[in-house]
């Protein structure tokens, strides 16, 4: 008989892929395994690599898990769950040597139960996630047939349960707007947004908050402005595109002083781009988006508790200055699960606005249009002045983390969710990792971990706009050699990604 | 003592007929609001373009909005506070070229906001081009071979698209009055349309070629008599045998959308 054991102490990692046609779950048994193995104390990242398509194609979601802290996948694979055919050949040659496929005609509750005898977790625990889904007795019938035709293969180092939670970034984006007093989300569908219109609608009895469809999201943004004057709290949600149409509404807020909080999700662009994969490529555009000049803030959590906390920051100050604040997310963060150990701080936030007289032309004190130089140098010397007001508030907050050795001389940089591809990747490499989590107003004392290090960039885009925001705010320069850019839709890979940063170390 | 004027001296053109919309609104208006708590339940949203400066001739709370944006902006205000008054004020250019997909689904919405359309029948701030209810014909520096394509009919358009409350006047004060009071007493979305001639760039007088609806025994409660009446005039080129009908074209119940929304 087949012998194969992988211990955590060993690989650190354990790698599962699930992998099969839409509509055959490959989702919903990734995700009843990753609770379980939660709830007993281990770290999971899972993230799931899905068509634009509802039935059929090729699905894959890739678990990993360990019991230490984990943020991201390997390439390399210790099981695969194949709900298909096509499941195998495409995944063969990310097998490990000694790695277990699971294939056959199955059912998906069938494999869940195979997985978990494999892993020798106990049955118990799979019968637990049964109960919360639908159609508990036939799922218990073939989970328990695949438990039983298997046996023990993973040896998993015992671990101390621990109060764990489990979430996916939008989860975190959702959680914060709602510790943030958030009275009305507005939203017209596009992926990889979705998630957080979805998780709020499903809280908005619960939450006594309203969540919206409106015919597009040039309504979307206008509704938004029209509910932020009359005193609530909104945020609205979308992604390139969608954020595209919402430009003109974003400089009306700039302009008229409206407090509103965009959470913008990013997928590969130009155009409609790649619809259900992951990207870095529109930092650019949210910090210039919207004619004209006026303050903003533009935050980037790296994973579902920073999206908690940033959220939290995005309505503290878009209400306490008038301002839009944009939350920069993308498909990898929005739609991984992460562990989360830590609690989030919560940034509480003041209601500010009340009806008052708005206006998208420069304005008087009365609220009338002006043409008048004299009121139009004022209100642009009040607008550059709340933007020095705005970068002095956000000293008091962390706009950067600092991973690593700070000695080092070896510093890699990036913003938003590759955080954990680099986490993942860097742990007993002598590197100081920089994580930019404010991009607007921009941390410009970073510039004193920059000097005369050498730096990497890794980012998910394939021009590294970052590299040229940080050349812009601090005169540092990333050389082209030292960019580590992907912009192929999908996320790093922590094994892939260590590989080319070892390449640039010095 | 309250009021709701502003000190702002207007710069419609001389004569312009958006001063007898402004009139026909302040006289209802100051029935309404006596006091400065009563003011606080009022506001209103203009979009761009001549109609929007009635904003600044009109001292309530509100927005000057973006071009096209009135109805989403309406809406957003009045489900936030659905106890405010909320008016909303558009050109033709507004409400039917830049905004349209919001007025067609503000019909089907059925929010409580009272909507009122300039309709001039020309861009007239930005010096005369057609809109989506110019006449056939028309020419200007940007259209020197003339308007090809037809105008839509607004008012079939409202009716098309589930409004309950479809009215168009022309824009004289005592009519003005009339509607306004109309569609504060009517619950939901009330879709008035102010023939609104531009002395500069579009100055067709419909003056004798207009009659009244109520006048004429219409049952307003009819969807089908509504339509008849709608397909009268077709926003072309007025001739001899050309007639106007004027007044509420149909009203009916519907379900108000920040109600339903809130339940």
């Amino acid at each position: 008989m087949f012998k194969y054991v992988t211990i955590f102490s060993e690989n650190m990692r354990i790698n599962i892929l699930f992998g099969g046609k839409a509509g055959q779950g490959p989702n919903i048994i990734t995700h009843i395994l990753g609770q379980a193995l939660v709830k007993q104390g281990y770290y999971v990242f899972y993230s799931r690599d899905y068509q634009s398509l509802i039935r059929g194609g090729h699905n894959f979601n890739v678990l990993t898990a360990s019991d230490e802290p984990v943020y991201s996948n390997d390439f390399k694979i210790d099981i695969i769950i194949a709900l298909d055919e096509n499941t195998e050949k495409i995944h063969e040659k990310e097998l490990k040597e000694n790695g277990i496929i699971l294939k056959g005609k199955y059912k998906n509750m069938h494999f869940a139960g195979r997985v978990f005898k494999i892993l020798g977790l106990d049955f118990n625990l799979l019968k637990e996630e049964l109960e919360k889904l639908s159609g508990f007795e036939d799922n218990l019938k073939e989970a328990k047939n695949g438990y039983e035709s298997e046996e023990k293969k993973v040896r998993l180092d015992k671990t101390e349960k621990k109060e764990l939670s489990f979430m996916n970034g939008s989860q975190g984006i959702s959680e914060g707007a709602i510790k943030s007093g958030l009275d009305i989300y507005y939203s017209y569908p596009m992926t990889p947004a979705t998630p957080v219109l979805s998780e709020l609608a499903g809280k908005q009895e619960v939450e006594n908050i309203l969540v919206l469809e409106l015919e597009n999201e040039i309504a979307v943004v206008n509704a938004g402005v029209g509910s932020s004057i009359v005193g609530a709290k909104v945020m609205v949600g979308t992604s390139g595109g969608g954020f595209d149409l919402m430009t003109e509404g974003l400089s009306l807020c700039g302009g008229a002083e409206v407090p509103l909080v965009f959470y913008l999700a990013q997928r590969p662009g130009p155009s409609t781009g790649v619809a259900t994969y992951t990207s870095q490529g529109d930092l650019k555009m949210a910090l210039n988006a919207g004619h004209g000049e006026f303050p903003r803030m533009v935050v980037a959590p790296g994973d579902p508790m920073e999206a908690q906390e940033l959220t939290s920051h995005a309505f503290y100050f878009s209400q306490k200055f008038k301002i839009p604040c944009i939350i920069l997310s993308d498909k990898h963060l929005a739609e991984s699960f992460y562990t989360i150990k830590e609690k989030p701080i919560i940034t509480k936030s003041e209601k500010t606005t009340k009806l008052i007289r708005y206006n998208s032309y420069e304005q008087d004190e009365t609220g009338a249009a002006t043409e008048s130089p004299g009121i139009i140098n004022k209100n642009i010397a009040d607008r550059l002045k709340k933007i020095s007001e705005i970068e002095r508030e956000a000293s008091n907050f962390e706009m950067y983390e600092v991973y690593g050795n700070e000695r080092s001389k070896n510093v890699i940089i990036s913003w938003g969710s590759t955080k954990g591809a680099i986490l993942d990747s860097i742990r007993d490499l002598d590197v100081c990792f920089l994580q930019i989590k404010y991009l607007e107003p921009f941390p410009k004392e970073i510039k004193k971990y920059l000097n005369g290090k050498n730096l990497i960039l890794v980012e998910n885009n394939s021009t590294g706009q970052l590299a040229d925001i940080i050349r812009e705010k601090t005169g540092v320069l990333i050389e082209d050699d030292k960019r580590i850019l992907k912009a192929d839709g999908r996320p790093f890979l922590a094994d892939e990604l260590r590989k080319e940063i070892e390449g640039r170390l010095k | 003592m309250t009021s709701i004027n502003t000190p702002i001296m207007p710069t419609w053109c001389p004569g312009c007929y958006n001063f007898q919309i402004l009139a026909g609104v302040k006289k209802v208006l100051n029935e309404k609001i006596k006091t400065e708590e009563d003011k606080e339940n009022w506001a209103i949203v203009a979009g761009i373009g001549c109609h929007a400066k009635i904003f600044d001739y009109l001292n309530l709370n509100g927005i000057n909005t973006l071009h096209g944006r009135v109805l989403p902006t309406c809406l957003g205000m009045k489900i936030a506070n659905p106890k405010l008054n909320v008016l909303g004020f558009s050109g033709d250019g507004d409400a039917y070229a830049e905004g349209m997909e919001h007025l067609i689904h503000m019909a089907r919405y059925n929010s409580d906001i009272k909507y009122f359309v300039h309709n001039n029948q020309v861009f007239a701030l930005t010096t005369g081009q057609p809109t989506p209810t110019t006449e056939v014909g028309f020419k200007d520096k940007t259209t020197p071979l003339g308007v090809k394509i037809s105008p839509i009919n607004s008012i079939k358009l409202m009716l098309a698209s589930g409004a309950s409350f479809v009215a168009r006047v022309y824009s004289d004060i005592r009519q003005i009055e009339y509607v306004f009071k109309e569609a504060l007493k009517h619950k939901g979305f009330a879709f008035i349309e102010v023939l609104t001639p531009c002395l500069i760039f579009h100055n067709q007088n419909y003056k004798d070629k207009i009659y009244s609806l109520g006048e004429g025994g219409h049952d307003k409660y009819s969807f089908e008599e509504a339509w008849k009446k709608a397909e009268e005039f077709g926003y072309n080129a007025i001739d001899d045998k050309t007639k106007i009908p004027i007044g509420i074209f149909y009203q009916t119940e519907k379900p108000v959308f920040e109600e339903v929304v809130r339940k």
